[in-house]
């Protein structure tokens, strides 16, 4: 989850979500170093006193600072483009879990086994025992099981939402009369929150998801005992 | 009657024209000397044209007379002179241009003064406008939501928990 004063992204878990991180890391070094070369460019510009009225051109100049960028953004398009598919790959998921999103609550349905359906709602800020996190717990979380392939399904019943677990990658829109697929992988177990993520009426910022990652012999009682 | 007033606004167009008409020099009778930084009579202190168009001042009987004094030895011009013959053709010295005019004080100024009346309006908000924090944000409550982190193990990587000995149960 978020903590506080924290700039950056979450810790992942998920492999794809590493990749993401890494991506994020080689593009930052990338903008960080054009960055401070336009930013000494412009100071040198600031404090120089020369002046040439009748400048026009420098053809060697304007090929370098043609080429030079081409050749950057090679180096970021080419690690971009192989995440790119690689978040595409369809992985042969061993459970899936639908989401409808309502306003202003996520209801859940596994029907692999028995149906098992329920709503989660988030718990009010005056309900919250002393250890809450205020617009984040829900009453009824996620069980999932880690270091298993699952295939989400998120769709609407209203209006538009988005599912979103950020340390898991993954932020799939749910449209009515629409089914989106995708899949993840959880690699630890814990609790991993996120927040509705499409502007969907007044209580958009109050209907948090929650993920409970289990191991398989956790998930198989629980799912029995719904 | 029509046609005397007709004649009369007539002759008042003519002169706003005149008034208005951009061939109207106000270079008044001083002296063309050269292009200028545009072309146009203007005068201009400017360090990257150093030439204006026109001379700075009017030509007086004086100058005239220093400039034919000119055009001889110049040794036998006194400094006096000089100047006089360089402020007579221009308004200021290349020092004059360049000094620094101090503008940088008044906009640090008056950009600290506005700085400061916006973090007394930020002060009078907080006293008198926004509600209070809620209650999660107590002492008691924060440190039990980080514990709870703690517990389950957010962020073990690089973030919050990497840094905890969960062996010896405190703060690396």
């Amino acid at each position: 989850m978020s903590t506080w004063g924290v700039l950056g992204l979450q810790n992942s878990n998920s492999p794809l979500m590493e990749q993401l991180i890494f991506f994020h890391d080689h593009s930052m070094v990338i903008l960080i170093m054009i960055t401070i070369l336009v930013g000494y460019l412009m100071s040198t510009l600031f404090f120089n006193k020369l002046i040439n009225r009748y400048l026009l051109e420098g053809q060697l100049l304007e090929v370098i600072w043609t080429v030079l960028p081409a050749v950057t953004l090679i180096f970021i398009a080419l690690p971009s483009l192989r995440l790119l598919y690689l978040l595409d790959e369809v992985g042969s998921p061993s459970l899936t879990l639908k989401t409808i999103g309502h306003q202003w609550y996520w209801s859940y349905e596994y029907s692999d086994f028995q149906d098992v359906e329920f709503d989660s709602y988030m718990v009010p800020t005056n309900d919250l025992p002393l250890d809450g996190f205020r617009l984040l717990d829900v009453d009824n979380r996620v069980v999932l099981p880690y270091n298993t392939q699952v295939r989400l399904l998120v769709t609407a019943a209203d209006v538009i939402h988005s599912w979103t677990v950020p340390t898991l990658g993954v932020k799939v829109d749910g449209v009515p009369g629409r089914l989106n697929q995708t899949s993840f992988f959880m690699s630890r177990p814990g609790l991993f929150y996120g927040q509705c993520s499409e502007i969907c009426g007044a209580n958009h910022s109050f209907m948090p998801i929650v993920l409970e990652s289990v191991n398989m012999n956790t998930f198989i009682n629980w799912i029995n005992s719904q | 009657m029509a046609s005397r007033l007709l004649s009369l606004t007539s002759r008042q167009a003519q002169k706003l024209q005149k008034c208005m008409s951009s061939s109207v020099s106000k270079t008044g009778a001083r002296e063309v000397v050269g292009y200028g930084f545009n072309g146009q009579h203007n005068y201009a202190d400017r360090v990257d044209f150093p030439m204006p168009a026109v001379r700075f001042l009017e030509n007086t009987p004086d100058i005239l007379a220093l400039r034919e004094k000119e055009k001889g030895d110049w040794k036998k011009l006194s400094l006096e002179e000089k100047k006089a013959l360089y402020r007579a053709s221009f308004c200021q010295t290349f020092s004059e241009m360049k000094a620094p005019t101090g503008q940088w004080k008044s906009v640090v100024g008056l950009t600290l003064m506005i700085s400061s009346l916006s973090l007394w309006i930020y002060m009078a908000m907080k006293t008198f406008v926004y509600k209070p924090l809620p209650e999660t944000f107590s002492e008691e409550r924060v440190q039990a939501q980080l514990q709870r982190m703690i517990d389950i193990r957010v962020d073990p990587i690089e973030g919050l928990t990497s840094k905890y000995d969960y062996e010896n149960n405190r703060w690396k």
